[in-house]
């Protein structure tokens, strides 16, 4: 066409970039959920019988002027996710399948492959599957697609090393022989090691109804802390020495998955307490970060108790590469640079320190 | 070698009964669930984020490589890509709806089996959301004209008929769960995904559009798990017969608030869009709905305590009807609209009357008159046409014109110390079940009542670029383009036809 279209936008206009222009991400991504304070002035429209709109702002304490200002720090979409996790997922098959054939897996120390690989990995797997629970809902009520998006992500992440850690294990009954995955779920449900971690993962999937509290606790404290301790450096750490090579890099991928997540947290974070480089201005931005504290506050002692009952797992494995106490306090010292990073301070009590 | 039916059981123990939490019912259900069922989902994570990655890698690699080196968008029949304008943005509000649905299924439904079909359909509907505005940013790129494509998501939050889309697609998930199952996966996805993403790519390849096949047909590889998720949980629910009664209240309600705006809404996009003819939106609507989802699957569950939706006869005797009733209203209220209008030829005319006998005497008329009014130069539009605008129903937005004008089934009645309009018995029906549902926004009228035509288009930015031609067109013709200066001098005001006591739509 001539005239006046040869002028015309060729781009998302109602999109305001992050960088200098419409990324894919924001282009696929950014008001996909409609808003009467955005675009959508007729209000919502249907009310269920119980009187709820299709979102509320009540679904959080925190309260943003435009909730849609939010950008994964990541840009992921699901094109870019999927691609990501399957070729994470391709690595884990791959190793797993080189490890069947070279004999490595049968190779790992018996007690380490029962009691740890077996034993206490296995109940992660529940572990994780609470949190999927959790963050599906969450995505569901979050007040913008950017932020729904990046909780839906995080859901899967969970779900899928949820699956990873059942099929892993499938994979060793195949390849040692006597080797059975049996038993996890009654520890996850009678082990008294594994109740403090219950009770809190549910709590969080079950009573948890705050989209923004729950990503607060499973990022800013759960994962640095219990999975730090009770994931990463015991399985992760411990598996080489033990004649381990696959379930560490399964905990590797996982921890990709974490540092993804720990960003975006941060990112929301800085957005709701008004510490955004080139953020608008948050008027409730003191209130937001007095609410986060008062997470912080109010479940650090959970997630610390949940971790203290897993210190008789690091008596486990036949190699002492670490302490249990040591593990704690290294990951008490990030996790605490974590939160001071983002103006808070860490929901330790004073007592346990 | 994994024993495949030992790993789906095991990735489907994930459930246990919980000790320490009570639950927080934050989407209440009247139905029972059993917490073991028929497993929909067949795949584990990492089976499927292989097959999604290689889906996605052939269509996004088609788009960006052969699609566009061969100019492909910009080939397409201009009669056809204007109605993707619309018409995407209001699909990708059903896949956003879709993946909301999913994640509060997860929640309310106790079932590990359902819960794992629900988490990839979850993933699936952020595919989908993506793929269609990736397709509509592409547009905005390679189409002849961007202009409505580069606004999409904007405009759609004032427009009548996105407006109508969004009001019947909420169903997904504003509601009881199961209700929005119902709504989602057993009459949405089962009943017309195939009219939406299958037929229409026939429609868009036959009118030079390669492009929305590609990412059209992609979509709906993912459909048929979530056909198989609607089957599963319909199964799991009528697995108790104490749930019968609710269900066949739900699911009437359900067929009725997708038919009422999807049908209309496809009437139009495919009958009256189509430069290069083929089928009619009637045949596919016989095929697809009548024949195969309700002959071949809902018909056959009447012996387990599911019955054919209440209102489906009537629906089907309207079928001959609505969409070209639509095509009246979106037609001559074209200003408002964000996309350029087509009139109609003689042969397209004499291709209505072969495929909907009875169409002349009903439309020609109109048609006949559009056709005089698309040069701004003779200064009338053909809002003209109609004395005044019908009103919009309460429940499903739509203008109360259906199934004809001259045999419509409007009426007015009051509630709470206000007058509410509705299109049929059903819709009359479904509003005072529970009227509460349905109150709480303004519709279209109510909200730009007092507009003038001029300055609703500039507050909804529904200029193009050079801040004074209308986005919108009643023609192709790009000598005879209407500016907003051509709105003033028709002097035209909205007004809400409830207000209009003497108004011809007002008769009950």
């Amino acid at each position: 066409m001539t005239g006046v279209v040869a002028k015309a936008p060729r781009d998302f206009t109602y999109i305001p970039p992050r960088a200098r222009r419409v990324s894919e991400y924001e282009a696929v991504t950014c008001y996909t959920q409609p808003d009467p304070e955005v675009f959508d002035m007729q209000g919502w429209y249907l009310r269920t019988s119980e009187g709820r709109t299709a979102w509320q702002r009540e679904s959080t304490k925190l309260v943003h002027p435009h909730w849609f200002d939010f950008r994964d720090p990541a840009s992921h979409w699901q094109r870019t996710y999927v691609r990501m996790q399957g070729e994470q997922e391709r690595g884990i098959d791959r190793a797993t399948e080189d490890a069947a054939s070279s004999g490595a897996l049968r190779e790992m120390d018996p007690t380490w492959l029962a009691e740890i690989v077996g034993g206490h990995y296995r109940v992660w797997s529940f572990l994780e599957y609470g949190l999927f629970r959790a963050f599906a809902p969450a995505q569901r009520e979050a007040l913008s697609d950017t932020i729904g998006n990046v909780l839906c992500f995080e859901g899967v992440d969970r779900m899928r090393h949820a699956q990873a850690i059942v099929i892993y294990l499938m994979d060793l009954e195949g390849a040692v022989p006597g080797f059975r995955d049996a038993g996890g779920k009654q520890r996850w449900t009678d082990d008294p090691l594994y109740q403090p971690a219950r009770g809190l993962i549910e709590r969080l999937m079950l009573e948890t109804t705050d989209w923004a509290e729950l990503a607060v606790v499973t990022n800013l404290i759960l994962d640095p802390i219990l999975a730090e301790v009770g994931l990463s450096q015991l399985v992760r750490g411990f598996g080489p020495f033990h004649g381990d090579s696959v379930t560490p890099l399964i905990v590797s991928t996982v921890e990709r998955d974490r540092r993804r997540n720990l960003a975006w947290t941060e990112e929301f974070v800085r957005m709701v307490t008004g510490q955004s480089p080139r953020g608008r201005e948050v008027p409730a931005a003191e209130d937001n970060r007095a609410v986060i504290q008062q997470w912080l506050d109010v479940w650090t002692p959970l997630v610390l108790d949940a971790t203290h009952a897993l210190a008789p797992v690091y008596d486990l494995p036949p190699l002492q590469v670490a302490s249990f106490d040591d593990v704690l306090k290294r990951a008490l010292t990030r996790q605490e640079q974590i939160v001071s990073g983002l103006g808070l301070a860490s929901g330790v009590p004073s007592w346990t320190t | 070698m994994r024993n495949l039916v030992d790993t789906h059981e095991r990735v489907k123990d994930f459930d246990w009964e919980p000790s320490y939490g009570r639950k927080v019912d934050r989407y209440p259900t009247k139905y029972k669930i059993p917490s073991k069922t028929k497993d929909p989902f067949r795949h584990l994570i990492r089976d499927y984020l292989a097959m999604e990655q290689e889906k996605d890698d052939r269509q996004y690699g088609a788009m960006e490589d052969a699609l566009a080196r061969s100019g492909a968008a910009a080939k397409a029949e201009e009669r056809w890509m204007e109605i993707l304008k619309p018409a995407l943005p209001i699909v990708n509000f059903g896949e956003y709806a879709a993946m909301k649905s999913c994640g509060q299924l997860i929640d309310a439904v106790d079932n590990a089996e359902l819960r794992q079909g629900y988490m990839a359909q979850m993933l699936d509907e952020v595919r989908h959301t993506n793929q269609e505005m990736y397709l509509s940013r592409y547009f905005a790129k390679h189409a002849q004209d961007p202009e409505g494509f580069a606004q999409g998501l904007k405009v759609r939050g004032t427009n009548m008929f996105n407006r109508a889309g969004r009001s019947a697609l909420e169903n997904f998930f504003v509601g009881d769960p199961i209700e929005g199952a119902l709504n989602l996966q057993v009459v949405a996805e089962t009943a017309y995904t195939n009219p939406i993403f299958v037929a229409m790519t026939e429609v868009a390849a036959t009118n030079g559009d390669q492009v929305t096949p590609s990412v059209f047909l992609s979509i709906q590889s993912d459909e048929a798990r979530h056909m198989a998720n609607g089957y599963s949980t319909l199964a799991a629910v009528m697995s108790n017969p104490d749930n019968l009664p609710a269900l066949q209240a739900d699911f009437d309600r359900a067929f009725w608030r997708q038919h009422a705006f999807l049908d209309p809404f496809l009437g139009v996009v495919y009958d009256y869009f189509q430069k290069n003819r083929t089928t009619s939106y009637k045949e596919k609507w016989d095929e697809w709905i009548n024949d195969d989802w309700i002959g071949s699957y809902i018909a056959k569950l009447e012996p387990f305590g599911l019955k054919v939706p209440v209102w489906f006869e009537e629906a089907k005797v309207r079928m001959h009807w609505v969409g070209h009733t639509a095509a009246l209203v979106a037609f001559s209220a074209w200003p408002q609209q964000f996309w350029r209008f087509d009139p109609l030829t003689n042969e397209d005319m004499d291709w209505f009357e072969l495929k909907y006998p009875g169409w002349y005497d009903n439309y020609g008329f109109f048609w006949e008159g559009y056709r005089e009014l698309t040069d701004p130069k003779d200064g009338a539009s053909t809002l003209s046409l109609f004395e005044s605008m019908p009103p919009l129903c309460r429940v499903c937005q739509m203008p109360t014109i259906f199934p004809r004008i001259d045999i419509s089934t409007c009426r007015i009645k009051e509630y709470a110390g206000k007058k509410h309009a509705f299109c049929s018995d059903a819709c009359d029906f479904i509003f005072h079940e529970d009227p509460q549902r349905y109150l709480g926004y303004d519709t279209w009228y109510e909200l730009f009542d007092g507009y003038s035509l001029d300055e609703y288009i500039i507050k909804n930015g529904l200029l193009r670029a050079d801040g004074k031609t209308l986005i919108a067109q009643p023609s192709l013709d790009r000598d005879k383009m209407w500016t907003i200066e051509d709105i003033k001098a028709l002097n035209y005001e909205i007004k809400n036809p409830l207000n209009d006591l003497t108004s011809d739509w007002v008769v009950a």
